[in-house]
């Protein structure tokens, strides 16, 4: 197995290959970093050029917009705090604060070894563990995925500062969300509250654009003074110590293994996505961290869960398509179109009848990692340039940007629309003290959720089953579990704060 | 006793969860599926009421007097945002390159407002640099359509 | 004065649209996930739409409510060319069935492409060898033997005949696309599924069992699968996909997306890439594929009333 892995590292090594490659991860890089264009939208702007190339040439230029889409994304979310791409979200929590407090180097720098090591760590794991896990996966039936949704909705509810109330119903109007304008079984209009727009449902990225983008620009106009006409006012540099950066990840190699295992398993899992994979390894690494109450301070640890787990993800979501020749995200469903565009039937045998393709897919994705860091290390006095475009001139191009996304989804000004009113909500939650990731990650799992509720009541109408079924009940238990830890520890942090102002006195 | 602004939300949350769970009694059973589309969202906005009227309540209850928030110019985001509605309404008229140009340039100078004529200047380079920069990209290279405007087809 | 000048862009605006069609990329929305049949048959197809139609074609997959959510997604977009809809046998069977209002006429059809034959389709959990195994079992069980469909779609439809035409009953579950049912039958959560013979690689691995095709006779791409009617049930069924535009394109915009779509069904890799499928190439000019639909739309109303689906 890995001679062939050998073979084929040699192979893709060929110009013939480097070179799509490298154009992918390159796109991908940019793609990934400006706000309000997606990997997703980089794939699929990308994915005509790759029609005349061969096979493995076409897949290698996605495997690298793919890889270089999920490091670029962090570049917005930590110098402008808002995340490039979905899966960076957990990433500005600790990494936009770290570059405020003037270690913007340091923060980008952690955040790209953390996803190349992340990234490899995956590949490596993957390429030897793909038979069990989809083994696995493909034991959960829909009482296990709605258990699994759950579990990450209470989970990352529960890693919130302020109040796990809060949390939750930040969690719970994401949920409302989905279930506003058309239900997903049948399509049955409901609740579209006579807005014509939404009669097919709310797409969840104009809201996850306009929640992010908007919290983030309107929080800095808010502050009084012309503070806003500065630049934003960082370190102009970005060089680091790399060897001093590759250590601080190094040194941790229990929490490096662990993220990266959770991004490989969601990537695994069929329809989660790598922004849950980053959010359940920043809380994993919260609830392992001896310091829990410093995260969102601006501390390595959370930048590297993010960034290696998000990495890691892609990994698994590649080993999906591969193996069942079932989409992860929506990143992988046009890599699966690209597969059958070549006439190759992706599935159970993908890879032993195309043992070429499918290594040749696993080296593309070992090699575009220090591509990526090649890229980024080269291009990151480019990417500085972005941030220190004065804010008044980056806020309106920013949101314009964001327009275009929108706007370019289905082309239809239906969704620039549901960008503006979450824009609204966004900083009215922010405002108000609720957080937004439960509230994204609503979002985004709601229709899944309710689903897989139709699914298991129409297999078997017994509700018993999501309790008695074990990984089901153990998904379950584990979700209840996570909910009374956050609670105990949010009650020993504010007896903690309590303490702390008592002794002031 | 008064309420804090974790009361207000939850009376909000509240309020809109029952007003959607109200309109949900309405929903006709589905005729093949067992359980009518209505089940589910009544489900999530059940829990939802009861936890903003969990809320409601810790506020009430609440004893400590809520911290006194940073002061904050709202003037100016309400401002942005009534610019920014501007011009998501003004986009299907006028079309994309004009309805951009307008709104980068308005929204730059009311970030930083020019004091000269120099500072005019700057702002209406910047809107038409970037205007045509972010439209060539994406409309030319990109072959992602933006907008046409309804009034000018342009 | 405003409005003056409104008008008359608007009445400009179709013409100049003609003369220069296509000067921007064409959309054409496929009504499921990516990596399902449609989708799987329409990715070849889009490149040579484009070879010939000498414009970029580019696809939109919106899935969700059996495919109702993109009809009519496509149905509301405006008429002018820049948006086509990749069609099959469900939008007779959806508006039959209730689950939406869009029908076949509220589009012009430009051409019909391809037709697919459906295979009866087990999960490798259940116990049956052959197709007379599960009807013995469905009888001793009614209700019990789960079906993983799209509700009210070719993929309910297919085995709602067979259930009918062997006297058994089945329970249905909501599994839209091809993609997920396979996921669902590949891990036994459902016992039966509609699906095709693009799944081989599936059956040659063990992880599916095929009990029968809706042929006529055997495919000659797979000799070992006997027809369901060699096994004493009489039902031929496939899915037949096809190119529309929303209603009131311009006829010279049709003329033109019609002659490449020909020219685009008839080229070789077309043909070889449709066999990967385990579909035929079945090509029908405009004219045709109108009163074939015609046909078609009330054999299914007729189904649908058979098999007590009919909800109109």
């Amino acid at each position: 197995m890995y001679e062939l892995l050998g073979e084929a590292v040699a192979n893709i090594v060929q110009l013939k290959y480097l070179v799509p490659l490298f154009l992918g991860t390159l796109a991908g890089v940019i793609g990934g970093a400006l706000p309000g264009v997606t990997i997703t939208m980089t794939i699929i702007v990308v994915l005509p050029f790759t029609f005349g190339l061969d096979p493995l040439q076409g897949l290698a230029a996605m495997t690298g917009v793919y890889v270089g889409g999920s490091a670029g994304g962090l570049v917005t979310a930590v110098l402008l705090g808002i995340p490039g791409t979905p899966s960076a979200i957990a990433t500005t929590f600790d990494g936009h604060p770290m570059a405020k407090k003037g270690e913007p180097g340091r923060a980008l720098w952690l955040g790209i070894w953390a996803s190349f090591f992340g990234g490899l760590l995956g590949a490596i794991f993957l390429i030897g563990a793909t038979g069990p896990l989809a083994s696995i996966a493909l034991e959960f039936g829909p009482w296990e995925f709605f258990s699994l949704f759950v579990l990450a909705l209470s989970m990352v509810a529960g890693l919130v500062e302020a109040s796990l109330l809060k949390g939750l119903i930040a969690g719970a109007l994401g949920l409302i969300v989905t279930v506003l304008g058309a239900d997903p079984v049948m399509g049955q209009e409901r609740l579209t509250l006579g807005i014509p727009f939404i009669k097919g449902g709310i797409d969840f990225l104009p809201v996850l654009i306009g929640v992010f983008a908007f919290a983030q620009v309107m929080g800095e106009i808010e502050r009084p003074g012309s503070e806003v006409a500065k630049s934003l006012g960082y370190a102009k540099s970005l060089a680091v110590s790399h060897a001093k950066v590759v250590w601080e990840i190094l040194s941790r190699p229990f929490q490096l293994l662990w993220v990266a295992f959770i991004g490989l398993l969601i990537g695994v899992l069929p329809a989660i996505g790598g922004s849950a994979a980053s959010m359940m390894a920043y809380d994993q690494a919260k609830k392992f961290s001896r310091r829990p109450e410093r995260f969102g301070s601006g501390i390595p640890e959370g930048i590297i869960a993010s960034e290696a787990s998000n990495n890691a993800n892609v990994g698994g979501s590649l080993v999906t398509i591969m193996a069942f020749g079932i989409p992860g995200d929506a990143v992988t469903a046009v890599m699966l179109g690209a597969l059958t565009i070549h006439g190759i039937q992706s599935g159970p045998l993908f890879i032993s009848q195309h043992p070429k393709i499918a290594y040749g897919i696993f080296a593309a994705y070992l090699l575009a990692h220090p591509l990526m860091v090649l890229i980024l290390a080269v291009g990151a006095r480019w990417m500085l340039r972005i941030v220190s475009v004065p804010k008044a001139a980056l806020f309106p191009i920013v949101l314009v940007l964001c327009v275009v996304g929108a706007y370019a989804l289905n082309n239809t000004m239906g969704n620039v629309y549901v960008l503006l009113a979450f824009g609204v909500l966004g900083y009215l939650m922010v405002k108000f003290g609720f957080p937004l990731a439960p509230f994204i990650l609503g979002v985004i799992l709601g229709d899944q959720i309710e689903i897989n509720l139709v699914r298991s009541i129409m297999t078997d109408a017994n509700l018993w089953l999501f309790v008695t079924r074990p990984i089901s009940g153990l998904l379950l238990a584990a979700s209840v579990v996570s909910l009374v830890a956050a609670m105990w520890q949010h009650r020993r942090t504010q007896k903690k704060i309590d303490a702390a102002v008592e002794a002031d006195f | 006793m008064k309420l804090s602004r974790d009361g207000w939300a939850g009376l909000a949350v509240l309020a809109a969860s029952l007003v959607l769970f109200a309109l949900t009694l309405g929903l006709k059973p589905s005729p093949l599926v067992p359980i009518g589309p209505g089940f589910y969202p009544r489900l999530v906005l059940g829990l939802a009421a009861v936890l903003a009227a969990a809320l409601v309540i810790l506020d009430f209850l609440k004893t400590k007097k809520p911290e006194p928030l940073p002061r904050v110019n709202y003037a100016a985001v309400v401002l942005h945002f009534a610019v920014f509605a501007a011009y998501v309404v003004a986009l299907p008229w006028v079309g994309f390159r004009i309805a951009t140009v307008v709104y980068i340039a308005a929204a730059n100078a009311l970030l930083e407002p020019p004091k000269n004529a120099r500072g005019w200047l700057r702002v209406a380079l910047l809107a038409l640099i970037a205007g045509a920069v972010v439209y060539f990209a994406f409309e030319h290279y990109l072959t992602v359509l933006l907008p046409r405007g309804r009034w000018t087809d342009f | 004065m405003k409005k003056l000048i409104a008008g008359l862009v608007a009445a400009v605006l179709p013409l100049a649209a003609t003369a220069a069609y296509p000067d921007r990329p064409v959309k054409l929305i496929v009504p499921w996930a990516a990596g399902g049949d449609t989708d799987n048959i329409f990715r070849p197809f889009a490149p040579l739409l484009q070879k010939h139609l000498g414009g970029t074609v580019v696809i939109a997959n919106i899935g969700g409510a059996s495919g109702t959510k993109g009809a009519k997604e496509a149905k509301d977009s405006p008429a002018d060319g820049y948006t086509l809809y990749a069609v099959h046998d469900y939008i007779h069977s959806t508006y039959w069935t209730g689950v939406a209002d869009v029908n076949y006429t509220d589009f012009e059809p430009i051409c019909m492409l391809s037709s697919t034959a459906s295979v009866l389709t087990a999960s490798p959990k259940t116990p049956w060898h052959s197709l007379k195994d599960l009807i013995a079992d469905a009888k001793k069980r009614p209700g019990q033997i789960t079906v993983g469909a799209t509700l009210g779609s070719t993929s309910h439809f297919f085995p709602a005949l067979i259930e009918k035409t062997a006297g058994v009953k089945f329970k249905y579950v909501s599994y839209e696309g091809l993609a997920p049912r396979m996921n669902a039958i590949l891990g036994g959560h459902v016992d039966l599924t509609d699906s095709n013979l693009t799944q081989k690689g599936k059956v040659e691995a063990g992880q599916l069992k095929f009990l029968g095709i809706a042929t006529e006779k055997r495919n000659p791409e797979m000799k070992d699968v006997p027809t369901l009617k060699e096994q004493g049930i009489n039902v031929v069924y496939d899915v037949n996909r096809g190119l529309m535009a929303p209603k009131g394109t311009p006829a010279a915009i049709l003329g033109k997306l019609e002659s490449s779509c020909q020219a685009a069904a008839k080229e070789p890799e077309f043909a070889k890439a449709m066999k990967l499928q385990g579909t035929d190439v079945r090509y029908m000019e405009r004219k045709q594929y109108v009163s074939w639909l015609k046909k078609n739309d009330r054999l299914n109303q007729d189904l649908a009333k058979d098999l007590g689906l009919l909800k109109r």
